[in-house]
């Protein structure tokens, strides 16, 4: 228990210095999460909508992959995206492989099947009189799926820290498409896992510290964006 | 006017409507009434253009009505207020502007039209509440008061007056009088209660799983009608019916409320049934008319002039005889 006490104090030291490094590493973890979060549920959300909104030829099979996509490995993501972000892969012209971008693209891989299954479930979710009623009452499409939005918007506030919460914790696929670069694309998890490799727990600890205060922050952001206005 | 065409409308394989031609007049005032899961609700899904009929049509004023693209702009001439209304996030002024602003309309225009609508439904107080801080009977009010201020050419209403208070409820038949006095809209309304149904509209009709039945649904009995033709008895409640009839086996009996006579005391007369009991509820029906339901040893409602209820001095706990035909008996 005392190398359990004494990642907590390292983590409150690191904190409390301003260690560079580690500023450094919370940051670009914060970034690649934030990036990946808004690009995958961007582009989730409103899917999720269209596959949720009305009966089509598909639908339900466009939903049992999105939901078997939930299961998909990290590690697997990261193999497939390697292959394509190599030199002699389709996106190897990019250049990005072991770069941060790639690490983000890897991780809206990773969120966008939460995105587009957990919205789904969100508007289907909502009272189908809500649809209706905006229907009835001379709405459009947009205007309509804006309203349903509205009624779904705890859920759909899950959905956008359900994505977070994965990317920001997502080791698999960084690991491969990032390589783990000191300085360049080293991430909370990535370092978290070399300095526990190295047997240096404490410091492993102290760095999942400062990952879950980066998370508490957050969704506590979310939280308080999605408490504003009740009723 | 708004029409439904042998339209039939399936739920998971089972036939919920069933109905050959159902007509809304321009302007019209109509009442469907029907039992919990006759097929209200549906129908009026189905005339309020958000869902399509399995088989069939609805008709617009004598086209199909339009699907895709301007299926919206059809929409707009007709609304539904649904039996348990939903009102949407925000304030109750903001719902009633929703349908306006979804027109495009300015914001000044949509106060004017706001504070109208919520001043003839008796919610001005309440313009700055939410949905959670409503009664039930204001939710309905508020829903009512958000289609009529869209002005569409076809109201409907499922079980309107629900949860609402008999003031509640006169606040909104008198703010759809109203509406109707100042321009042709036309209302189709759905009941489960006749006195509803009769305060609303005299074109009243029945639905019975999914079908229009012959008769409007007072004083309808289910018998086992005995074999052989002619004119026979079956037990009713506590009364012996004679009823003319060819059918056996089990069967429905419906006696019209305007087949029935009224007397204080047993007259000579052709009828065959003759039964004395009290008045338990007179109630104005239309203007000139009173429904008069009695307990004769089975609750009987009938229809009378509102001359011939004064004439008789008919009056809760009354004496009265109701006497009608064998001829009378509806048998289907």
């Amino acid at each position: 228990m005392d190398f359990l006490a004494d990642g907590l104090r390292r983590a409150a030291a690191l904190v409390a210095s301003g260690d560079a490094e580690v500023r450094g590493i919370a940051l670009l973890t914060l970034k690649i999460a934030l990036v990946a979060t808004v690009v995958a549920c961007g582009l989730g959300i409103p899917l999720g909508f269209a596959l949720a909104a009305r009966p089509f030829w598909g639908r339900r099979a466009a939903l049992a992959l999105a939901n078997t996509a939930l299961a998909i490995p990290s590690v697997v993501v990261g193999l497939v995206l390697y292959a394509a972000l190599s030199r002699r892969g389709p996106l190897g012209g990019l250049g990005w492989l072991y770069t941060w971008q790639a690490i983000a693209i890897g991780d809206i891989l990773l969120a966008l099947p939460i995105a587009v299954a957990l919205s789904a479930a969100a508007v289907q979710g909502v009272d189908p009189r809500v649809r209706r009623t905006a229907q009835t009452l001379g709405a459009g499409r947009w205007r309509t799926g804006w309203t349903v939005a509205r009624e779904a918007r705890f859920a759909l506030a899950a959905v956008i820290t359900a994505a977070f919460g994965h990317v920001v914790a997502e080791i698999g696929s960084a690991m491969i498409v990032g390589g783990n670069i000191r300085g360049a694309t080293r991430t909370l998890t990535t370092a978290v896992e070399l300095t526990a490799s190295q047997g240096d727990f404490g410091l492993a600890l102290a760095l999942g510290a400062v990952l879950l205060a980066l998370a508490l922050i957050v969704n506590v952001a979310l939280q308080v964006l999605q408490g504003k206005g009740t009723g | 006017m708004i029409e439904l065409r042998e339209v039939t409308h399936r739920y998971g394989g089972r036939v919920v409507l069933a109905l050959d031609r159902f007509t809304l007049p321009p302007g019209g005032s109509v009442a469907i009434v029907g039992p919990n899961g006759s097929g209200k609700s549906t129908l009026l899904r189905l005339l309020a253009l958000l869902e399509t009929p399995s088989t069939g049509a609805v008709w617009i004023d004598g086209a199909p009505a339009p699907r895709g693209r301007h299926l919206a702009a059809a929409r707009r001439r007709v609304t539904l207020v649904e039996q348990r209304p939903v009102l949407f996030r925000g304030t109750v002024r903001e719902n009633l502007g929703f349908g306006l602003r979804a027109r495009g309309m300015n914001r000044a225009d949509v106060n004017g039209i706001v504070e109208t609508m919520a001043e003839r439904l008796a919610l001005s107080a309440l313009l700055e509440r939410r949905r959670g801080e409503l009664s039930d009977g204001e939710v309905q009010r508020v829903a009512v008061a958000r289609a009529l201020a869209v002005r569409p050419d076809v109201l409907l209403l499922d079980e309107p007056v629900s949860s609402a208070d008999r003031a509640a409820a006169a606040t909104l038949y008198r703010a759809l009088e109203a509406e109707r006095a100042e321009r042709g809209l036309a209302i189709c309304l759905a009941s489960h209660q006749l006195e509803d149904a009769y305060r609303w509209s005299g074109d009243i009709r029945a639905l019975a799983d999914g079908r229009l039945s012959p008769v409007t649904p007072e004083n309808l009995f289910r018998v086992e009608l005995p074999p052989g033709d002619g004119t026979k008895t079956v037990r009713v409640g506590g009364v012996e019916v004679v009823v003319s009839t060819d059918r056996s086996g089990p069967a429905i009996l419906a006696v019209p409320p305007t087949d029935i006579f009224l007397s204080r005391a047993p007259l000579a007369s052709s009828a065959r049934n003759v039964f004395a009991g009290r008045v338990t509820r007179l109630a104005q029906q239309r203007p000139g008319l009173v429904q008069v339901t009695a307990d004769v040893g089975v609750e009987l409602i009938a229809v009378v002039t509102a001359d011939a209820a004064r004439e008789l001095a008919l009056s809760p706990g009354g004496a009265v005889v109701f006497a009608f035909k064998a001829s009378a008996v509806r048998v289907f």
